[in-house]
């Protein structure tokens, strides 16, 4: 290149200027000590792998499961010859979190293994980004379909492939306030929640606990906050019999049920207005609520078990939802370990492997973090089953209701986003059910319009 | 550009430079209307209220990466009340790792687009000031068009074609689409034209060879716009987000923007950890500022660049 | 007006010479094509920059507009089938294709007025000062070069619903915070726009403090001398002279608010829901999410034409101001 023979001519100290050189300088001085303990510049500069033995690993886990997850990397860690044997990065979860593993497959550098939601698999595979993982690559790290939760890894098999390897089930639930629950006599002698199934008993509880608490009674987030709203909205309506799917034809449809759709947010906007659910908070305001007993009920998924269990005094308890209406139904989804599209070596396809299996043989500690485990050797521990609350609500992963196989859907899509955001919308009361599912429809037509770029 | 110290313009432009002691200027003449004092002294409580205003952002910013993290989850009032700083944000930040990582690539980055803007800016604007050859109308043109084009809006293009050859996630990615600044041949140009060609002229009777004369009699004359470019293309690739935050999707590799825009890590909900992360990332930034305080801001005014 | 004898006028107004007068074209030693260069040797010097122009700069614009015609996919290689104009159709119907413009424009109607009314008022009261000009160049244009990451954590940071500096300054002067300004839809947008007030202020606050430097102490004098007072001054002096410095503002201002795409991405992400998407945005979120280039190509093109038509309306207003002022 032109640049490199210039660099090395003596003008060069003049073309830069010696305080721009200074700068420049100061900028590397800053950098130096990191070269001496990872280089990345070679990377950087001839697009090789920065350390082709080290197992790249992208995950999505922030707050409690951000800890637990790095825990058992560092198991894996230990076993593989200390911290350099897998780097483990972060990355901010939804869309961006999806579209950086499409680039960087795309740019040649995915990860050896990412997590994926099982609900955002299917499109990372119809486009291409995912390898397939044979019967024969399960079997040589001692795995076979036999060791998974049966819903969850049939959830995952596509064009007849396995393409992601169930990690967890996790539903949305019910925690709630044991000492706001206690006042409002809504929990047994033993302490076990009362049968609040049905939906009169559940409206009925909701006011006692409004009494309780003299604020709000149940509390979800649905200010910057989508998915929550979609996944109070798809559990309630797929408590009904006669639920369709909300997208069906690969999402080259609209097919929910609108009758069982005005139900649903009928029914949330009088939740609203009889002050038993909050009209407008986040995510963390919703679980402040609840924690300081101005709510006694709080909807999420399971993750946030960590969260609660990290306040101290806090007397909680979780639940699966309360069947209100014809049956048992909570959404779900799974998070699950892919394989990024690369050229992989039998060793780097065993390493890949063998981290996964390092990682479900530590499910127990995956579920102190709340998710229900797939992996059936620790599902069906007498240690699970002592495990609680965590057990209490195992049930629900039977009732798990994932989102429609779009190519814009799953956790965290467009989709979601687009839906949740129209729902939470309805439930602050600044949109009515009806123009929420017109704009709903509006939307989406883009992408219900459009083939699949998959 | 008003950094010409060598402009032969200079003289023409009175209080040329802003930071340039500039007399101050009262406009109101003796015993005009409002007394001048009450000017001023409304102008100081004005002008002291809004820099209040605007250093506040930084500094609570500044406060709140030295808080404990406990402490910066309270909310401002607790930041505010809470005196004694920690350093603990920045242990944690520069103990993980990916920041050192991420410095690199910034650094790296910024100074060879740096180096090659400036270099091939400056050589096509001597020929364009001082050359005459066939199709030069053409490239002209294609310059005024270039001024026009926004780069920004081509990032899709310019992603399909990194990855057509291979340069996705690696620095070229970075480097190569900031290079063409078209701005800064504009900026060359215009001051090589003001340029007298007298001092040519003694090394062309000498027997130098083009590259000879703009090596060494344009370039060394050209210095303060060689700043003023340097500087201002050295701040726009720092703080580019757009192009690094698709073309560099290997945490190894992203500069410090995309990396605190993208890697969560080890801060979750860490407000202390963010918002040190969030200095980290201007610092270099402003000690660039505080030396060179005069060539950004002249070059500010001289050339209109932005986004 | 390229011609070789003729010096560009835009060239000169996109260097910014434009906003201090016409004093420019009084040098007379403007360089103009010697005649000792040759063809080769000139080109040797164009190449460099030649190159990476072809290759970054007009091919990616060319590709962009052959892909528009196409279902090119992300994921896929090659340009896809041909799509003949349905992405453009799409575009047009889509409907957050023109809230995103709208957006846009609401965003620039949002930060034009205080971008150029506070930064006028910033610049002609600091130059009215004897001393500690520096420290108001400092404090009003520190931000400008600070990197868009930060700036948006600071204000993400400083939003806080409830316990942000934000919420406790509303509830010091007896505001009820609400569920914080960037998480309600009708609101966000102006968060944002605060933010990049704040941001990008001191960009205009150094334009005019040029121009205001280039405005001869006489005139002032002259007003001065017939009784004009301070007030009548900046109105009927100042104000006139910094014409064209405003109009090169407000152009600017509009070709960066079509441009936005940090603060919102990095603040919003466009939420909520779209309320703050931008055309940007959209762009890249088809591309990369969607994995739809053929369709992020063809919006591409509909924002490039509207930013060059903008750019080529900016060259135009500059070119018949600076023909004024040289007339004048």
């Amino acid at each position: 290149m032109r640049a490199r023979t210039t660099i090395g001519s003596p003008g060069r100290g003049r073309l830069i200027g010696r305080r721009a050189l200074l700068g420049g300088g100061a900028a590397l001085a800053l950098s130096a000590p990191l070269s001496a303990c990872s280089s990345p510049l070679g990377a950087g500069f001839v697009g090789a792998e920065v350390a082709p033995e080290t197992l790249v690993f992208w995950n999505l886990f922030g707050g409690g499961d951000g800890g637990r997850m790095q825990d058992m990397e560092k198991v894996y860690e230990k076993a593989h010859g200390g911290a350099s044997a897998l780097q483990a990065t972060t990355l901010t979860w939804g869309n961006p979190y999806y579209s950086k593993v499409t680039l960087a497959t795309e740019g040649n550098q995915p990860p050896d293994v990412a997590v994926a939601h099982l609900t955002r698999a299917k499109p990372l595979w119809d486009g291409g980004v995912l390898d397939p993982i044979s019967d024969q690559d399960l079997a040589s790290v001692g795995l076979s379909e036999k060791d998974f939760n049966a819903k969850a890894w049939k959830a995952q098999v596509t064009d007849g492939k396995t393409i992601a390897i169930p990690l967890d089930t996790h539903p949305f639930v019910m925690f709630y306030n044991t000492d706001v629950l206690t006042k409002a006599g809504l929990l047994e002698s033993d302490g076990t929640l009362t049968d609040l199934s049905g939906i009169d008993t559940f409206e009925a509880a909701l006011e006692e606990i409004k009494g309780v608490t003299g604020a709000g009674a149940l509390t979800s987030a649905n200010v910057s906050e989508t998915a929550t709203p979609w996944r109070l909205f798809w559990t309630l309506y797929n408590q009904h019999q006669d639920a369709t799917p909300f997208l069906a034809d690969d999402g080259a449809r609209i097919s929910v049920n609108e009758n069982l759709y005005r139900d649903i947010t009928d029914r949330l906007t009088r939740w609203v207005s009889k002050g038993w659910l909050n009209r407008g908070i986040d995510y963390a305001g919703s679980q402040t609520e609840m924690a300081t007993g101005k709510a006694g009920i709080y909807l999420q998924g399971e993750w946030e078990i960590s969260t609660f269990q990290a306040i101290e005094d806090l007397r909680f308890g979780m639940a699966p939802i309360p069947t209100l209406f014809d049956r048992p139904a909570a959404h779900a989804d799974s998070h699950t370990f892919v394989l990024p599209r690369k050229d992989r070596t039998p060793a780097q396809l065993e390493q890949a492997l063998g981290f996964i299996k390092t990682m479900l043989e530590q499910s127990m500690t995956w579920a102190q973090g709340g998710h229900v485990p797939a992996y059936l050797p620790t599902f069906d521990s007498a240690e699970y089953a002592e495990l609680t609350p965590q057990s209490d609500y195992a049930s629900a992963a039977e009732h798990a209701f994932y989102d429609d196989a779009a190519w814009y859907g799953g956790s965290g899509s467009t989709f979601e986003d687009t839906v949740g955001a129209q729902l939470a919308l309805v439930q602050q009361g600044a949109m009515s059910p009806k123009a929420a599912l017109a704009a709903i429809r509006e939307r989406l037509s883009t992408y219900v319009d459009t083939p699949s770029p998959l | 550009m008003t950094t010409t110290s060598a402009s032969p313009r200079r003289s023409t432009r009175p209080g040329a430079g802003i930071s340039a002691a500039a007399p101050p200027r009262r406009p109101s003449g003796a015993g005009a209307g409002i007394s001048g004092r009450t000017f001023t002294v409304v102008t100081w409580v004005v002008l002291l209220a809004f820099a209040a205003i605007w250093l506040i952002p930084s500094l609570f910013a500044l406060k709140t990466s030295l808080s404990d993290n406990g402490v910066a989850s309270l909310g401002a009032s607790e930041i505010l009340s809470h005196w004694y700083p920690t350093l603990h944000s920045y242990s944690t930040l520069f103990g993980a790792g990916d920041i050192w990582n991420w410095y690199l690539a910034s650094a790296v980055t910024c100074i060879i687009t740096t180096v090659l803007t400036v270099l091939f800016s400056a050589m096509a604007a001597y020929a364009l000031s001082r050359l005459r050859f066939r199709g030069r109308t053409t490239v002209m043109l294609l310059i005024l068009l270039g001024i026009m084009i926004p780069s920004q809006v081509l990032i899709v293009p310019i992603f399909e074609m990194l990855g057509a050859v291979n340069l996705l996630n690696t620095y070229w990615a970075v480097i190569f689409p900031q290079v063409p600044a078209v701005i800064s041949v504009f900026i060359f140009k215009q001051f090589f034209d003001g340029i007298p060609r007298e001092l040519e002229e003694a090394a062309r009777i000498d027997g130098a060879g083009l590259w000879k004369i703009f090596w060494s009699v344009i370039l060394p004359l050209s210095r303060p716009v060689i700043a003023a470019v340097a500087i201002l293309t050295f701040v726009g690739v720092w703080n580019n987000l757009l192009l690094p935050l698709f073309v560099l999707t290997n945490p190894n590799l992203m500069t410090i923007p995309v990396g605190l825009a993208t890697v969560q890590g080890s801060f979750g909900q860490r407000y202390a950890d963010i918002q040190a992360g969030a200095v980290l990332a201007a610092l270099p930034l402003v000690m660039l500022y505080l030396v060179f305080q005069r060539q950004i801001v002249e070059g500010v005014a001289g050339t209109g660049l932005k986004g | 007006m390229t011609t070789a004898s003729t010096p560009s006028p835009s060239a000169g107004s996109l260097a910014g010479t434009s906003i201090r007068g016409g004093s420019r074209r009084r040098s007379d030693r403007r360089g103009r094509p010697s005649d000792r260069g040759t063809g080769p040797g000139a080109w040797l010097f164009i190449a460099p920059f030649g190159l990476f122009y072809l290759a970054f700069l007009l091919g990616p614009t060319v590709w962009m507009f052959v892909a528009s015609f196409f279902n090119t996919s992300l994921v896929h290689s090659g340009l896809g089938s041909f799509a003949g104009l349905d992405n453009y159709v799409e575009m047009f119907s889509r409907a957050d294709f023109w809230s995103a413009l709208w957006h846009t424009l609401q965003f620039t109607l949002y930060t034009v007025p205080p971008l150029v009314i506070l930064a006028f008022v910033f610049a002609v009261l600091t130059n009215r000062l004897r001393r500690g000009q520096w420290f108001f160049r400092l404090a009003f244009f520190l931000p400008f070069i600070l990197p868009s990451a930060t700036i948006s954590l600071i204000w993400v940071f400083i939003f806080t619903p409830a316990t942000g500096l934000w919420a406790s300054v509303q509830s010091l002067l007896g505001f009820t915070p609400g569920s914080g300004i960037l998480a309600d839809p009708k609101s966000a947008m102006v968060g944002i726009a605060i933010a990049t007030v704040w941001w990008t202020i001191g960009f205009n606050f150094i334009l005019y403090l040029a121009g205001l430097q280039d405005i001869p102490r006489e005139l002032y004098e002259a007003a001065a001398v017939d009784g004009a007072t301070t007030w009548q001054q900046i109105r009927h002096v100042t104000v006139p002279l910094l014409r064209r410095t405003t109009t090169l503002v407000i152009l600017l201002q509009i070709i960066a608010s079509l441009k936005i795409f940090d603060q919102v991405y990095l603040m919003t992400s466009g939420g909520p829901g779209v309320s703050t998407q931008v055309s940007l945005g959209l762009i890249t979120g088809t591309a990369f999410t969607d994995n739809r280039i053929g369709a992020a190509s063809a919006a591409s093109v509909l924002l490039f034409v509207i930013i060059v038509a903008i750019a080529v309306i900016r060259e135009i207003v500059e070119r018949v101001a600076a023909r004024r002022d040289q007339e004048a």
